[in-house]
């Protein structure tokens, strides 16, 4: 299929899947008990200023009509105003939303730096001692909830080993976040620690996989030595698979940055989305999980276009 | 101590020399010798052939002569090429020889290319890991090397992607890998064994041609005999990691000294062609005609014609038609089934295939139809069609004289049952995780469902009996048994409910010969008691020749050819059938010798046997 036309009718699922997901999250934080009057009006609010506040916000309309007054909005480029924090949802996210992407991407570049050579180093010493030791740390590594992680980095690395701050960059803007290196040291290491115990684990599997195909054994009969036949074959034909991982990965890195921004006081949409969560703060939650969808659906897609440029087969709809 | 003696034909020195050579494996279970004090030589431009049946340790005898030998193993001995010794050289000084004084073409092209790397670079990356030449250079020498392996446009194809190009191509491909640096000695492990018998017939050309140009040394590993006496100047029987016989291919196959190596060659099926065109073909004839009473049963037969009497016991003979008849006889019964016009097309739009075109076949009851024809053809799709899974996109067809079309959903499950099934891969089609005896009763817990267990028990005994297989064995994992064996365990299940009908789709052909034989052997003497009809789908003519009454050649989805095996595969009438024969080697190397000439005239001739 020609790139554009696939790339089209990629797009067009993508925003059908995103419109699912909106309706499934409007349905399901309308389905919560308590709703945001208690929240924002206080404790001594009789019910007639909880209804009359309902009232105001649409939310004594059916369900349905809600949802469309919500899309209406939506597609006007308005994502609602924060009950709690009384300014545009638009605006929250676009404050919060560098900080946490410039996070997550840095975490998962350094993990898949360090986890595909890793796994595939584990793979070629294959149940030799190196490869056991890997092992053991991925499990722990995997197996370890970020907070406690984060908490054990602050007390080894700031705390006794006074190296490394113990906060976040401070600040708003990305510049000042990237004037503080040193500061994202760690929360990108919390961040990125339990994806790289997974990705090594894929990378092994996919390598000793093909390490195991003919193919290999033809490129050995023509006398390519191992670095040739691990960089210019086995590691391509071992991307595929772990690629194709990246893009459910997305909704995994979000959610470990709700932890991380706690831990290290970054505010970004992590800490955005708890406490709206908190305060059952309905236009915030929904751009949240709206922008987070979006970002599992491109970064699905992108996974997909990069896979369709590894492997000819897929773009010929062979595999 | 690199290569010695680049210069092809510099001495009669051998290229390849195993003395005392030991293959040993370890398993989990235990060590398991694999190859025990093999030696043999193999000179500058000769072609010695190592033959056996699967796990005989001939293909390891190949990986060891050019170091491949995976990870378990361990050999001992002397395996030496141009003067080195591959057993104990370090793996720096091995990459340094493969590909260059050694190298290696292997038996399934379908994996043997890295599918993400274009084919021009694979070559080309061959080319550069023994000369020092700049990636243009390279690229310019594959390109060459594809042309010499006779792919069409190299210029073009150079940058295809293996997925790209057709079995036989491919295998091009990997011989163009092999002969990248003009090797002095190459291996082939089973370098046909995946292709049609034409493409076949094309490689081995292929193969022979380049040996020829450059005086390489040759040593091929196949099972194939018609292979053999088509290629080999000399041969080596292996036994059981031993070498049992080695002599001239004439000797070793026409002559053979040891008992096992003349078992084996009794139990391959041979093609009997028309000797001197029409004159003297007419008594072969009859052999084949009985073809229903037990393929093989006469293990001392030689070549030439078979003589009708030799298999006996003929079951079915009643309803056999001799030649022409097919009216006269079994008017009665209407066939067991019958395509009418069946049309399948998969797909749609521009990327439709037509699977199926206007095929029409019918068998009847106690009769053999083989089905015949290259990969592609459309055999296994018209087979699958009889057996009600896939539904045609156009024409009819009837199960035991009722349409499939106009039956409910409810009866074409009770006529399923009067079919059974074998397929191709004796591990694959039966489910690991259940005994022998579970795998054989499921078509008994899916059609008779109310039957008690201990008479399900008693079916099951009875019919492994029937298939030859010992009652014990019911009680057994399907992985413990060899291939035959569950090929026979299939074939119990497919005949527990004493179908109507069999549909076979290769049955045999991942089977040695030997294997091969028994079980052909127990399918015709069961169609004898049981009387069911039989449609063998199968790639290899002299099977079919000796199983099948009537045959069916296929060719891209169409019938192109039937009658009865007697006469089509004696007498066709299309020049495709006569190609399809006329490429099947067969094992009689002065025999084979004169029918690759005449074939290459007949290439000649018409010049349309070009590309693969």
């Amino acid at each position: 299929m020609p790139t554009f036309l696939y790339l089209a009718r990629r797009v067009l699922q993508a925003v059908v899947v995103i419109l699912i997901v909106t309706v499934v999250v409007f349905c399901l934080l309308h389905a919560l008990p308590g709703g945001p009057a208690r929240g924002i009006l206080g404790p001594q609010a009789t019910a007639q200023q909880i209804a009359e506040f309902n009232r105001q916000q649409g939310l004594d309309e059916p369900l349905p009509v809600q949802y469309l007054y919500y899309l209406r909005t939506l597609l006007h480029g308005d994502l609602g105003t924060s009950y709690t924090l009384n300014e545009p949802v638009a605006q929250l996210i676009e404050q919060r939303l560098p900080k946490t992407l410039v996070l997550t991407v840095l975490s998962a570049v350094v993990a898949l730096l360090i986890a595909i050579p890793l796994g595939m180093w584990q793979a070629v010493r294959r149940n030799k001692p190196v490869d056991y030791v890997v092992t053991t740390l991925s499990f722990v590594a995997y197996s370890t909830p970020v907070y406690f992680l984060g908490l054990i980095l602050v007390l080894v690395f700031s705390q006794l080993l006074p190296w490394l701050p113990a906060q976040a960059p401070q600040g708003d803007t990305l510049a000042q976040v990237f004037a503080d290196p040193a500061g994202l040291v760690l929360p990108v290491v919390a961040g990125a620690a339990s994806m790289i115990a997974v990705f090594s684990r894929y990378m092994r599997a996919a390598t000793l996989e093909n390490l195991s195909e003919d193919y290999v054994r033809t490129a050995r009969a023509g006398g390519s030595r191992r670095n040739a036949l691990l960089w210019r074959h086995v590691f391509r034909n071992s991307l595929t698979p772990v690629v194709a991982m990246l893009g459910y990965y997305v909704p995994v890195l979000f959610g470990g940055a709700l932890v991380v921004e706690q831990l290290f006081n970054y505010p970004g949409m992590g800490l955005l989305f708890w406490s709206s969560a908190q305060s059952s703060d309905y236009p915030v939650l929904l751009g949240c999980v709206l922008v987070i969808s979006i970002a599992t659906v491109v970064g699905t897609l992108i996974a997909d276009v990069v896979q369709r440029i590894i492997d000819p087969r897929v773009k010929a709809g062979r595999a | 101590m690199t290569a010695i003696g680049h210069s092809p034909g510099a001495a009669p020195e051998p290229i390849l020399e195993l003395d005392g050579l030991d293959v040993t494996f370890g398993t989990e279970t235990g060590d398991v010798p694999a190859v025990r004090g093999v030696s043999l030589h193999v000179r500058p431009g000769e072609t010695l052939a190592l033959v056996g049946e699967s796990g005989s340790g001939k293909s390891t005898v190949a990986l060891a002569a050019i170091g491949l030998l995976p990870g378990n193993a361990r050999a001992t001995g002397r395996a030496s090429v141009a003067g080195t010794d591959v057993v104990t050289a370090p793996e720096s000084v091995l990459a340094g020889l493969r590909g260059r004084t050694v190298s290696m073409v292997f038996q399934e092209p379908a994996t043997a290319l890295d599918p993400l790397t274009r084919i021009g670079a694979q070559i080309a990356e061959v080319v550069r890991n023994h000369r020092s030449v700049t990636a243009r250079e390279a690229h310019r020498t594959a390109v060459g090397l594809l042309r010499r392996v006779g792919i069409p446009d190299p210029e073009r194809r150079a940058s295809d992607f293996p997925f790209e190009l057709s079995g036989g191509q491919r295998q091009r491909v990997v011989i163009a890998m092999a002969i990248a640096n003009d090797p002095d000695l190459l291996i082939a492990d089973e370098p046909t064994t995946a292709l049609d018998v034409t493409v076949q017939a094309e490689i081995l050309d292929l193969l022979r041609g380049l040996a020829a140009e450059t005086g390489t040394g040759v040593l091929l590993v196949t099972h194939n005999m018609g292979v053999v006496a088509d290629f080999a100047d000399r041969v080596a029987v292996m036994l059981q990691g031993e070498i049992v016989e080695t002599g001239p291919v004439e000797d070793v196959l026409l002559r053979p000294v040891h008992a096992y190596t003349r078992r084996l060659l009794a139990a391959v099926p041979r093609l009997t062609v028309a000797e001197q065109p029409p004159g003297q073909a007419a008594p072969a004839l009859d052999g084949s005609g009985s073809g229903s009473g037990g393929s093989g049963s006469d293990s001392g037969q030689e070549d030439g014609p078979r003589s009708a009497p030799a298999s006996t016991s003929a079951p079915a003979a009643a309803t056999a038609p001799a030649d022409e008849p097919a009216t006269d006889v079994p008017a009665v019964d209407s066939p067991v089934v019958d395509l009418r016009d069946v049309r399948v097309v998969f797909g749609r739009g521009a990327r439709a295939v037509r699977a199926l075109d206007g095929v029409s076949l019918a068998v009847r009851a106690g009769e053999t139809v083989g089905l015949v024809g290259e990969s592609g053809s459309g055999k296994s799709t018209a087979a699958r069609v009889a057996l009600g899974l896939i539904r045609p996109t156009g024409g009819t067809v009837a199960l035991f004289g009722s349409e499939l079309r106009r039956t409910r959903a409810r009866d074409r499950h009770a006529l399923r049952s009067g079919i059974g099934v074998v397929l191709q891969d004796p591990v694959a089609s039966l489910d690991a995780r259940m005994s022998v005896a579970e795998c054989v009763a499921e078509p008994l817990r899916v059609h008779r469902r109310g039957m008690p267990a201990k008479e399900r028990q008693e079916l099951v005994a009875g019919v492994l009996e029937r298939v030859r297989l010992p009652r014990a064995f019911a009680r057994r994992a399907p992985r413990e048994l060899s291939g035959g064996q569950r090929q026979r365990v299939s074939l119990a299940r497919a005949l527990v409910l004493e179908p109507r009908l069999l549909v076979a789709d290769e049955p045999t052909s991942a089977l040695d010969v030997s294997v091969q034989e028994t079980v052909l052997e127990v399918i015709t003497e069961l169609q004898g008691e049981l009387g069911f009809a039989c449609l063998f789908v199968s790639h290899d003519l002299a099977v079919v020749q000796h199983f099948a009454e009537r045959v069916v050649v296929m060719r891209d989805g169409r019938v192109e050819e039937e009658g009865s095996t007697a006469a089509t595969l004696l007498r066709p009438t299309t020049d495709y059938t006569r190609r399809l024969l006329a490429a099947v080697p067969v094992p009689d190397p002065v025999l084979q010798r004169r029918r690759r000439t005449e074939r290459r005239a007949a290439l000649a001739a018409d010049g349309s046997g070009a590309g693969a």
